[in-house]
């Protein structure tokens, strides 16, 4: 097998946003909000600035897939859309981040969590 | 013409209170928001006699399938179990051996409860069945040994436990119109479920009053929510309607709809799995019961409906979300607060629903610095009254309501 296709890290059209990956796909809602907490702002409004011309795209494309049958690609590409998410308002409500008499989140931990990749059975 | 859709968006008059004169208009007494006494009182008449929330008819779905729920007011734990019958049961979670929790496991399926400790085991209808080397005991009646089984009914999908063992009302009795007037809503279809716990230095009925009245939106919910629930046509957060409804009561609340959403947050909307809470949409296919939005406003957003004593479903039209406080100190309480979703046919709708997870967290957290400044003064004797706008008519009422419930029973046990 071809050594480039393995290492992709994103689907093809969303090659541009391979840096990202590293920093920003992370494992589940409690690791993103713990990045939103641990990174400066003006890295957040990077990300955020980044994400935000593709996002559009991205959910089109995420719109035609299924979770829980993403390929590593298409999963690294959702994450990335759910830290956009979680970052959203850091920059879209408060600017600096954070909430300026902010307490802290993390004393309201979540205790169930969804699952960021797995299938959520059909709407009742 | 139906008369009771308004034509356009109004802003409600300061007159709410004033349909309640048994509530009066004057200054409320703090001292039951900081007083351990009172609180040792409330927990006596209202705690362990209202029915409590437990979770879902969902989480125990087959015979063997059971959920357990923490109160961490009287540090129990309930099991809720589905029987061979198919009944769903409550229990104790306590050995009648020597008093160790029979299951250990939050939730799961199971043939019957084998305690941890010597082995004791119970069936799902909470008859003991085995009891290892049983020789060994003097006069063992098993038959008067199983798990004590707490009065479980439902509402709406939702088990409802009586700390009580002979409950004064049924829950029909209990929830009486507030319940009624919100039958039929699609509460089944939020099965994408998250939820966040935390505790909070803050008496409880403060950490309900939180969410009950909306004169602090434009103020401290200034960078958030306060364009979305308030607006240039309401610019200090008045409501659309309050109904006390025994010792429940649901408000309407104004929602802008003009309001337009920023970059992320509206590509969420976009690709919410329904509508979102503040979207200010509402979901053609759910037919609204009576009891929510009541006066069929046009520019409605939610209604927050508070079950008294702990208990607050948040209702849009598409999502709903719960707030339950289990209070451990006159000034201390644990808040769960429960995401109901829809759950997502793709890939994009895991970011709608990521959005609204985070969203309605960074919201309700503005309010807890300031509920534990208010303990604060509280707790120092600064304050001796709340004084109450006449849209904080459900902080008024679950004043009334709490010192009726204390004095009732006070009053019915001493005769
Ligand atoms: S305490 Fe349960 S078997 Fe002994
Ligand atoms: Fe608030």
């Amino acid at each position: 097998m071809p050594a480039r296709k393995t290492s992709a890290l994103l689907p093809t059209a969303f090659s541009g946003l391979s840096d990202l990956v590293e920093g920003w796909a992370l494992a589940d809602s409690t690791a993103r909000l713990e990045k939103r907490l641990t990174t400066p702002v003006a890295e957040i409004r990077a990300f955020y600035d980044r994400m935000l011309p593709c996002a559009a795209e991205a959910l089109a494309y995420l719109a035609e897939r299924q979770l829980g049958a993403l390929t590593p690609q298409e999963e690294a590409l959702l994450k990335l859309m759910l830290s956009l998410a979680e970052m959203g308002p850091a920059i879209e409500w408060y600017g600096t981040g954070a909430y300026p008499d902010a307490f802290d989140a993390r004393r309201f931990p979540l205790v169930v969590t969804l699952p960021d990749n797995e299938a959520q059975g059909v709407a009742a | 013409m139906n008369e009771r859709v308004a034509k356009s968006p109004q802003v409600t008059p300061a007159n709410l209170t004033l349909k309640h004169p048994e509530l009066g208009t004057g200054p409320v007494p703090a001292r039951p928001y900081w007083d351990p006494a009172w609180y040792a009182r409330e927990l006596e008449a209202i705690f362990k006699r209202a029915w409590l929330c437990m979770g879902r008819v969902e989480q125990a779905k087959s015979p063997g399938d059971f959920f357990m729920k923490k109160l961490p007011t009287f540090d129990l734990s309930v099991l809720v179990v589905r029987g061979k019958d198919g009944e769903l049961r409550a229990f104790h979670n306590v050995c009648k051996h020597r008093g160790n929790h029979v299951e250990l496991r939050e939730a799961g399926h199971c043939l019957g409860f084998t305690c941890p400790f010597h082995g004791w085991t119970y069936g799902l209808d909470g008859k003991l069945a085995a009891v290892p080397d049983e020789k060994g005991f003097h006069e063992l009646d098993k038959k008067k040994l199983g798990l004590t089984q707490l009065p479980l009914e439902i509402w709406e999908g939702f088990v409802f436990i009586n700390l009580n063992l002979k409950p004064h009302q049924t829950l029909k009795e209990f929830l009486g119109e507030h319940g009624a007037d919100l039958e039929g809503y699609v509460f089944h279809r939020g099965t994408a479920i998250f939820e966040y716990e935390g505790v909070i230095n803050t008496n409880w009925k403060c950490m309900v009053d939180s969410f009950c009245e909306t004169y602090h939106v434009p103020v401290l919910h200034r960078h958030s929510i306060k364009d979305t629930l308030a607006g240039p046509d309401n610019p200090h957060g008045r409501l659309i309607d309050i109904r006390l409804k025994g010792p429940h009561r649901t408000q309407s609340v104004w929602g802008n709809m003009n309001y337009t959403p920023n970059p992320v947050q509206g590509l969420a909307f976009q690709y919410a799995p329904g509508p979102s809470v503040t979207s200010g949409v509402v979901d053609e296919h759910s037919v609204l019961p009576k009891g929510l939005n009541e006066t069929r406003a046009p520019n409605w957003s939610i209604d927050v409906t508070a079950f008294f004593p702990n208990w607050i479903i948040v209702m849009g039209s598409g999502m709903y979300f719960t707030h339950q406080m289990w209070p451990l100190a006159a000034n201390k309480v644990v808040w769960q607060m429960r995401g109901y979703l829809r759950p997502a046919t793709n890939a994009a709708q895991r970011f709608g629903q990521e959005n609204s997870m985070v969203e309605l967290r960074d919201a309700v957290l503005e309010d807890c610095n300031t509920l534990e400044r208010i303990q604060a003064s509280l707790d120092q004797g600064l304050i001796n009254e709340f004084i109450y706008h006449d849209h904080e008519l459900a902080l008024r009422h679950q004043y009334h309501v709490v010192k009726q419930w204390v004095e009732d029973y006070e009053r019915s046990k001493s005769t």
